[in-house]
């Protein structure tokens, strides 16, 4: 049996019903149930919260920084922006 | 990026610090930089938590309610801010458990300041209030540093050490109010407490040898005298204005330069106790040696009932 | 100054919360003798909460009796003699291991559900509130601490052995925690509490159970639906018979204070 300092867990936090969780660290601990906790004791002591979420580290699936590719936008795709378009004016019903 | 050279590779890097960018883990950078952050983000963890100790000492003997639950929260934000630092040093490929081992067995170096004793009540407010000021200014300027997670955990602390600095100069204030006694307790406090705070923004320029790279990639944006001129500047005024005097016959301000002029710290002093040699090095290892082996058996069996249970 | 009324006995009712509050306290300050000593980080700074929540029950409940009788928080607890404390001789014993501290918040924690809840529907109204806002805290401990005991208790063999060392030594202990107060069948009859021997059933309804099943040993049986206890119980802390451990507790706790007792600090 090895001495460690536990595995790692995201955790996520919701300030308010309303707003989305944010990341704002992790923690280390056993098991998810104790991440929670540790989680309030160090992300939610001051700040306001109503939820908090903890997720493995390595449960997060992420892109790789050194592969920009994977987000490339070569061609203009401006078509997709609703800028781009002319806005009805607003209707008036017709009079009879 | 695949196919590039080592140097095109860095001077990308450079290009987009330079920018004002910022570098987050899973990133290419160099070795040395790298190291570099280990290094000094490490450091500033193991201080976090070698910091419980010389205040930690005094909550149970803490005069009054509202002065002991001060003191606790402190100590224990002390604790969440080793955390936060280092998980950041975590994201640069070290683990905890090698970062305190480093610590226990010596191997690491942690700020000298914590290595002074701390024999009074007065002690707790004055480092609250000096050193917690000097530190500050210090993560105020990291905050602005070039990686993310470091960066960020700045900006966490920074905003929870601006209580820490606020509680220790109210206990000082309320001795200054108080007997003759208190206020000498105080002042005493402040006589000891002085230099050492000095020294924590490091060794001069002339003697730094991390500072230089440090700067382009703005892992540092102030040089080491630079903050300490900033601290000077900032606390001595407020020293004076509760009464208390500065312990240096040559700190003055200099109208033509708009900064205090103050007696240099003895370096000597702050190399021997960095390496080792300070009056509570010893004990303050010592102590979080013994937390650690204490504490074995229920890491491991947390570890253990972990596994099964999920 | 808020007054009773006249159908509550005051006496009886002062001395239940300086017992009370001297509870929180004396545990709060063990609690916070771990902050730069825990086994992990995040242990340490979770027991510096509970710590600090235990010490402001504390506070809470003396500021309340302060505004019965005018005596300050800080005077009740700086000032008086070791052997005027009203705590229970559990809440004094050194931290010991972390078995026994987180034994110890656990047998203590449950009792704190079953004391406040039972303060609820008292027929004195303002502790009604003070209880309410004691349990919405009390909720996160007992999570914590239940779940240290469950998990530790049957972990490893080093950690059962450790605990049910911790559960030998503070079971007979813990049952200080009801020792009957001075005043008790007063307070009863005016419906301001619910009777020790009650509440310590309650207790050992929740706690011997929990432990069972995490493989540790209790010298409680039950028959008949009554718990029935085979260890002699830790008394006399309710009646000022302590020992060495809260003099010198108390003496640290003083120390600073008294060098300048009318000053502010």
């Amino acid at each position: 049996m090895s001495d460690t300092q536990w595995e790692t867990y995201e955790v996520f936090h919701q300030s308010r019903r309303g707003k989305p969780h944010e990341h704002v660290g992790s923690v280390h601990a056993p098991d998810p149930e104790m991440a929670l906790q540790m989680a309030r004791d160090q992300f939610a002591r001051r700040l306001e919260c109503v939820s908090l979420w903890v997720v493995r580290t390595k449960d997060v699936t992420g892109t790789d920084y050194q592969d920009p590719d994977f987000f490339s936008r070569s061609f203009d795709k401006s078509y997709r922006d609703p800028k781009g378009f002319n806005a009805p004016a607003k209707i008036e019903p017709d009079t009879p | 990026m695949t196919g590039q050279s080592d140097e095109q590779k860095l001077a990308e890097f450079e290009a987009r610090i330079a920018a004002g960018d910022r570098v987050e883990p899973g990133d290419w950078m160099p070795d040395e930089y790298r190291q570099n952050l280990i290094r000094m983000i490490g450091q500033h963890a193991h201080s976090e938590i070698v910091g419980q100790l010389p205040e930690g000492k005094w909550i149970p003997y803490a005069p009054g309610f509202r002065r002991k639950l001060i003191l606790l929260a402190k100590v224990q934000d002390e604790a969440g801010h080793g955390q936060l630092l280092y998980r950041a040093a975590e994201t640069l490929g070290k683990s905890r458990e090698n970062m305190m081992d480093e610590l226990l067995a010596g191997k690491a170096k942690y700020s000298n300041v914590f290595n002074y004793p701390t024999p009074t009540w007065a002690d707790v407010g004055v480092i609250g209030w000096l050193v917690d000021t000097a530190a500050v200014i210090n993560q105020t300027m990291l905050a602005q540093g070039s990686y993310g997670p470091y960066a960020r955990a700045m900006k966490r602390i920074c905003y929870e050490e601006s209580f820490h600095i606020k509680q220790g100069y109210d206990a000082v204030v309320a001795l200054t109010k108080g007997t003759p006694e208190q206020r000498a307790m105080a002042q005493d406090a402040v006589n000891r407490w002085w230099y050492p705070t000095l020294m924590m923004s490091g060794p001069p320029d002339s003697m730094s040898d991390h500072t230089a790279r440090a700067m382009r990639w703005r892992i540092k944006t102030k040089t080491n005298d630079q903050v300490r001129q900033e601290f000077v500047d900032h606390i001595v005024p407020q020293i004076r204005a509760i009464g208390l005097e500065v312990p240096d016959r040559n700190c003055a301000y200099d109208e033509k330069s708009g900064h205090y002029r103050f007696t240099a710290p003895d370096w000597n002093e702050l190399r021997r106790v960095v390496n080792g040699d300070g009056p509570m090095n010893k004990e303050r290892l010592e102590a979080r040696k013994k937390a650690h082996d204490d504490g074995r058996w229920v890491r491991e069996a947390l570890a253990t009932k972990g596994r099964s249970v999920s | 100054m808020t007054g009773i009324s006249p159908n509550i006995p005051r006496d009886p009712l002062l001395k239940l919360l300086v017992a009370l509050a001297d509870d929180e306290l004396i545990l709060g300050h063990r609690d916070s003798e771990w902050t730069g000593h825990a086994p992990i980080l995040e242990e340490d700074i979770a027991f510096s909460n509970i710590a600090q929540d235990e010490i402001g029950h504390s506070l809470a409940l003396f500021t309340f009796y302060s505004e019965l009788t005018g005596k300050s928080p800080d005077s009740m607890v700086f000032e008086r003699p070791w052997k005027d404390f009203a705590c229970c001789r559990f809440v004094a014993y050194p931290k010991g291991d972390f078995a026994y501290t987180v034994v110890r918040q656990y047998l203590f924690d449950e009792a704190e559900q079953v004391r406040m809840n039972s303060l609820l529907d008292s027929s004195f109204e303002p502790i009604r509130g003070l209880a309410t806002k004691i349990l919405a805290e009390e909720a996160y401990h007992l999570m914590h601490s239940k779940g240290l005991v469950v998990r530790l208790g049957d972990a490893t063999e080093e950690s059962h052995r450790r605990m049910q060392q911790a559960v030998t030594d503070a079971f007979p202990q813990a049952l200080g925690m009801f020792e009957t107060l001075n005043g008790e069948a007063d307070l009863v009859k005016a419906g301001v509490v619910k009777p020790s021997d009650v509440l310590l059933q309650q207790w050992l309804e929740r706690v011997v159970p929990t432990l069972t099943d995490s493989t540790l040993k209790t010298e409680a049986r039950r028959s008949d639906g009554t718990w029935n206890i085979q260890c002699k119980p830790d008394h006399g802390g309710r009646v000022g018979n302590h020992g060495e451990h809260l003099k010198q507790l108390v003496s640290d706790l003083q120390s600073v204070y008294r060098t300048a007792p009318g000053a502010g600090w």
